[in-house]
């Protein structure tokens, strides 16, 4: 397939999936909008989280705690008559100024401190809200968020949100790939190979792990800014620690460090659990079953991906593309499709901090030797 | 004067406990470089275990021996999921997230939702300075001050300790000399799990143990274990013991519900810290 023709491909299927997007709000029943609503939210907290997983190795365990700030932010603001529009903005600024400052020290640490310094972050919002009520509404929350405006454009129905949404979380996610492509993009992805190596070639290794964070704090403020005007109502209950661990199992379930692999497990995970809250709450069962099942299911899925699926659902279905694909007039091609889809297989090239390694290594490994039999 | 005397008892007592939650995590990290999310599921273990063996008649003391012996089988179970076969770290700290929450669903299951608690050794509270301290406080600091010399004597004396520094100094330089580094980073894990879950047991009469208290656990073990870097068990003692203290001055001078907000704080601060010395000492 040669370079043209595999962008046409591309192309038109990134219209049709564009256009099953837009499509799928007008079929939908309200419960099943509200899904596909929460389903568009948490890829855009996902894209973010993967991005920092995959290129600055780090895992943030107070990503939920991010979607929470952004909410309570834009929530905030909105109740003290702020124009909407600018609440909304406001949310992702906010989030990012106050990863950003987290991470300064954080990320200078070895041994994942981040993973606990986050998880830390996000107790400590659960402990100051409920004892702030005439600011953040307390354990209660705040209700009668008013509504989000756009200029004239009053967005109100689930419809528009789901919009909404999804305007976003493609933005988002465009915003993802081309970050990947760029110079910064480039250095992250040697970061995410050899930190060392990259830090020798003049890549800034700390400032750039701190951006990838500051930016993936950002994506879950917009989040949660947006779910905030949809619910209309805020209260500490709705970020738990155990969405931050969800977050983190979509990452793994899609693919760490893939940019599609953040819908299909945002899609997956959202899916399951709904599924399993429906299967648990009949009324012949005990009381704590859906919690048992949904924890033993989640548990069992991240370990099982991680060790049999590593490179998630998407990373392993590039791969399968790419063993269909691999003929030696495919070199050249692939070439460019490497540049596209940062895939995060691991293949027991060694412990190293990132998960990327294995893969980018032995990729390159592959290339060489392609490259040297075609010449022969 | 008497108020303070207990707290500082209290402190000292749980804070030990905190320690040894500390040098599980100090253990496994210096040999696997992985940073144990399921550390405090160890402690709910031994906890629940104890409990379930007393009530089916086990004597006192035997149970907790058996929970210990437990809470490492169920720690080197977590190791060979964790470790075995050729992992990234990063996954390996996502798979111990998962057995963390696995943790929380199989004690749920099996004990259900409702905290336990069981007594500790009985008899007559004793009295230092005018403040009654019971029992409990006395065998919590014994236990673990005999823990913590027996782990020491392992580490200076055995052939076995010894080679787990040597895997903890220099993996490669270990592997040459004919050390299996993966075996050791199972025995770390195993190690962690007995620490675990004797903190679990000897916390347990002290105050009530949940199927969900492996997080708050573990993140106060962590807490207390990067007071030394994550890799030097003797700090992480001093660690455990500045958390246990903090956290009973401030729930008793000031109010116990910035108890939680305050240990984190705390958790913060000590991550700056840590930072600044390591820019300090260039060693990022």
């Amino acid at each position: 397939m040669t370079e043209r023709m595999r962008s046409v491909v591309v192309g038109t299927t990134v219209v049709i999936i564009g256009l099953i997007t837009l499509a799928i709000p007008l079929v939908l029943s309200s419960s099943n909008l509200e899904i596909y609503v929460d389903i568009g939210l948490f890829t855009i907290v996902v894209s973010g989280l993967s991005l920092l997983m995959g290129f600055a190795g780090q895992v943030s365990l107070g990503q939920a705690a991010f979607y929470g700030i952004g909410a309570y932010t834009a929530a905030i603001m909105a109740v003290h008559k702020w124009p909407s529009l600018v609440a909304l903005i406001a949310a992702p600024i906010v989030t990012a100024a106050i990863a950003f400052l987290i991470g300064i020290p954080l990320l200078r640490l070895k041994g994942h401190a981040l993973a606990f310094g986050t998880l830390a972050v996000q107790l400590i919002l659960l402990a100051i809200i409920p004892e702030t009520p005439s600011f953040t509404g307390g354990s209660i929350g705040l209700s009668a968020i008013p509504p989000l405006r756009i200029g004239p454009l009053a967005i109100s129905s689930g419809k528009d949100y789901a919009y909404l949404v999804w305007i976003v979380a493609v933005a988002v996610l465009i915003i993802t790939r081309n970050l990947t492509r760029s110079r910064p993009g480039r250095g992250l992805r040697a970061m995410a190979t050899t930190p060392s190596g990259a830090s020798a070639t003049g890549v800034q290794v700390e400032s750039y792990k701190l951006r990838d964070f500051a930016l993936s704090a950002a994506y879950a403020g917009i989040a949660g800014g947006i779910y905030v005007f949809f619910i209309g109502y805020i209260s500490p209950d709705a970020f738990p620690v155990m969405l931050s661990i969800e977050f983190v199992i979509m990452v793994v379930v899609g693919g760490i460090g893939t940019i599609s692999g953040a819908f299909v497990g945002a899609a997956v995970i959202t899916i399951i659990s709904q599924i399993l809250t429906s299967l648990g709450t009949s009324p012949s069962l005990p009381p704590q079953l859906p919690t048992v099942l949904s924890l033993g299911v989640y548990a069992v899925i991240l370990i099982a991906i991680l060790r049999l699926i590593p490179s998630g659902i998407v990373g392993a279905l590039s791969e399968l593309w790419k063993k269909t694909q691999r003929t030696p007039s495919a070199v050249s091609s692939r070439s460019s499709e490497e540049r596209q889809e940062v895939a995060s297989a691991v293949d027991g090239a060694g412990r190293t901090d990132s998960v990327l390694t294995g893969e980018l290594q032995s990729r390159d490994a592959t290339m060489v030797k392609e490259t040297s039999t075609g010449q022969q | 004067m008497t108020a303070f005397v207990e707290y500082l008892m209290t402190g000292i007592a749980r804070g030990l406990v905190f320690a040894l939650l500390a040098m599980g995590f100090v253990f496994i990290y210096r040999v696997t470089r992985v940073v144990n999310f399921a550390q405090g599921a160890f402690a709910v273990f031994g906890g629940f275990i104890t409990y379930s063996l007393l009530r089916a008649g086990v004597p006192q003391g035997v149970s907790e021996l058996l929970a210990i012996l437990a809470a490492a089988l169920i720690g080197l179970i977590f190791g060979i999921i964790t470790i075995a076969g050729d992992l990234p770290l990063l996954a390996s700290l996502i798979i111990t997230i998962g057995l963390s929450i696995l943790s929380e669903a199989i004690l749920m299951l099996i004990w259900g939702t409702t905290p336990i608690t069981y007594s500790g050794l009985t008899g007559h509270d004793f009295v230092i300075l005018g403040a009654f301290i019971q029992r409990q406080y006395l065998i919590v600091v014994l236990a673990s001050l005999a823990l913590f010399a027996l782990v020491a004597l392992a580490f200076g004396r055995t052939y076995f300790g010894k080679a787990m520094t040597a895997c903890a100094s220099n993996p490669y330089a270990a592997k040459l000399s004919g050390i299996n580094v993966k075996r050791m980073g199972l025995v770390a894990f195993m190690l962690g799990g007995a620490l675990g879950g004797a903190a679990g047991v000897l916390i347990t009469p002290l105050s009530p143990m949940t199927y969900d208290a492996d997080v708050s656990l573990a993140i106060t073990g962590f807490a207390a274990a990067i007071v030394g870097g994550l890799t030097s068990p003797g700090l992480a003692v001093i660690g455990g013991l500045v958390f246990g203290l903090a956290e009973q001055f401030v729930a008793g001078y000031w109010s116990p519900s910035n108890e939680t907000a305050v240990a984190l704080a705390l958790l913060i601060i000590l991550l700056l810290w840590q930072a600044r010395r390591m820019r300090l000492e260039g060693l990022e």
